[in-house]
């Protein structure tokens, strides 16, 4: 099935930077080549989403496999099968499983006892964000103070938005991966 | 640009003969997608290609999915400029005074398995 908007094909791709974060999303998983080429229509977008997107999964502090269990969490929230169906090569390596992603990605990780209590702060904070932001407040802030330090509540809080944010889009071109997921 | 444009564009746009056909329908689109993305289906994208090329709807969807996103978060942090809108610097008490009622958030219209009651 056609997306609504196609990629842009290999071959009317020239610019050798875009073609090098092909490959490279090729490697990393999240986000597939499918990704760069849809943002290749604005090459200056393409260049700079990618390159926010791979640091927010590849940098930072906060655990690499806890933020690929928030990102898939917010594609099913955000109703996106592109991001949803894609998985991190680096957080599958770290030994992060199937099973892990559907029990963060579901109401019961509250109660789920592979999670620590700072696991369930961050994914609760995902969870409410886009569903109840104003539980998001103060006493919830100062939560998650116990369990993280101001810079990894940025880096958390960030992440969730950029993610969302990216899904909600690529939720409504009814896009697929490019391996079929 | 001016406030009361912004006004129009947000509250009472399809009335307004200050805004183009294309305006608009990048408003809705807008719109649409902060409070029922689950309703841009291939004929809003259609709608969208009558004005704009493909690079400009791409353009514009990322734009208004990466500002839903920081809006949101940004709302939870009780966070606000750092000037008055006649560029004073202001402290985030006042600062609080001046923006805390403005602007009106969309509401996300998030399908009733989605939303959280309590909110």
């Amino acid at each position: 099935m056609r997306a609504r908007i196609e990629p842009v094909p290999d071959e009317a791709i020239e610019d050798e930077k875009l073609r090098a974060l092909i490959r490279r999303s090729e490697e990393a998983g999240v986000p597939d080549g499918r990704f760069v080429r849809l943002l290749a229509h604005v090459p200056g977008y393409a260049e700079a989403l990618h390159d926010a997107l791979d640091r927010s999964l590849c940098s930072g502090s906060v655990d690499g496999k806890l933020k690929e269990i928030v990102r898939v969490q917010l594609a099913r929230l955000a109703g996106d099968p592109y991001f949803g169906a894609l998985r991190s090569a680096p957080a599958r390596e770290q030994g992060l499983t199937e099973e892990l992603i559907e029990a963060g990605s579901d109401a019961g990780f509250e109660t789920d006892g592979r999670f620590t209590p700072a696991e369930k702060w961050a994914l609760r904070y995902a969870w409410l964000m886009y569903r109840a932001p104003k539980r998001v407040d103060k006493a919830f802030y100062d939560e998650g103070k116990r369990h993280y330090s101001e810079a990894e509540i940025m880096e958390l809080g960030a992440f969730i938005a950029f993610h969302y944010g990216m899904q909600l889009f690529f939720g409504t071109i009814d896009m697929s991966p490019e391996r079929g997921g | 640009m001016t406030e009361d444009l912004i006004d129009e564009g947000i509250e009472d746009r399809a009335a307004s003969p200050r805004l183009a056909p294309a305006e608009k329908a990048a408003l809705d689109y807008a719109e649409l997608m902060a409070t029922a993305p689950e309703k841009i289906d291939a004929a809003v994208y259609d709608g969208l290609a009558e004005h704009y090329t493909a690079a400009e709807i791409v353009e514009l969807g990322a734009f208004v999915g990466f500002n839903i996103g920081y809006h949101t978060f940004f709302g939870t942090l009780d966070f606000f400029p750092m000037f008055s809108p006649d560029g004073r610097l202001v402290d985030q008490d006042e600062a609080r005074r001046i923006y805390g009622d403005r602007p009106v958030s969309l509401q996300a219209a998030l399908p009733a398995d989605r939303a959280l009651a309590a909110e």
